[in-house]
């Protein structure tokens, strides 16, 4: 499964170190292997927690989907959780 | 010189653009099975909204992370870097723990599996010569 380059099937996990290293300040940094299964697990809730969160939002306004305007309204408080 | 430069600014841009390309399409495919899920679907602005916002936190995650590793004088980050970041959410500081505890005992499990098979390997060369020979 795991194919770099310009593939954008990369694994999870590589795709996690490939955007962390892609911010370090520091080329010297490393990422311990559980530390990144622990971030791409943390990446994962950030991205279902939205989600969840805009559809409660959409079905609280009886809305028929998700829009941005959903999602604007609970994105602060899932900022400040995360 | 300068024309060197642009080419390394231009890669770097591609090069991100094809890291969002792939955050984009994980973040459509988790969106979708919460989409399924609950029944309530999400438009395209909404997904693309969401890998947006998850790559630029990725920003944020990656630079706190690095100064957690720093500020305890390592250069390798590790877990307890990643249960800080955690930190502001009770139930989420809990879940990553907790979830912390499982990798590091499947982690432990598996070397423990791998060891144990390399040991028996060690201690019984009788046995596997005699597959050799039946085959």
């Amino acid at each position: 499964m795991p194919r770099a380059g310009a593939d954008p099937f990369l694994s999870l996990q590589e795709l996690v170190s490939r955007l962390l290293h892609l911010h370090f300040r520091d080329s010297k940094t490393r990422v311990s292997g559980d530390a990144l299964q622990l971030m791409a697990e943390l990446l994962r809730i950030f991205v279902t927690e939205a989600a969840v969160r805009g559809i409660r939002q959409a079905q609280a306004e009886d809305a028929a989907l998700v829009d941005v305007d959903q999602l604007e309204k609970v994105l602060p408080q899932l900022l400040l959780d995360f | 010189m300068e024309e060197g430069e642009e080419a390394e600014e231009q890669q770097r841009f591609s090069y991100q653009q094809r890291l969002k390309a792939a955050v984009h399409y994980t973040v459509g495919c988790l969106c979708k099975e919460v989409e399924l899920d609950k029944e309530m679907p999400f438009s395209k602005q909404t997904i693309a909204a969401i890998s947006e916002l998850t790559f630029r936190q990725c920003d944020n995650f990656a630079k706190d992370l690095e100064m957690f590793a720093r500020h305890a004088k390592r250069s390798t980050i590790n877990t307890d870097d990643v249960k800080l970041l955690a930190r502001r959410s009770n139930s989420l500081l809990k879940y990553i723990t907790e979830k912390n505890e499982e990798i590091a005992q499947f982690n432990l499990e598996r070397k423990t599996k791998k060891k144990k098979k390399l040991e028996d390997g060690n201690k019984n060369p009788r046995e596997h010569a005699d597959e050799e020979m039946v085959e």
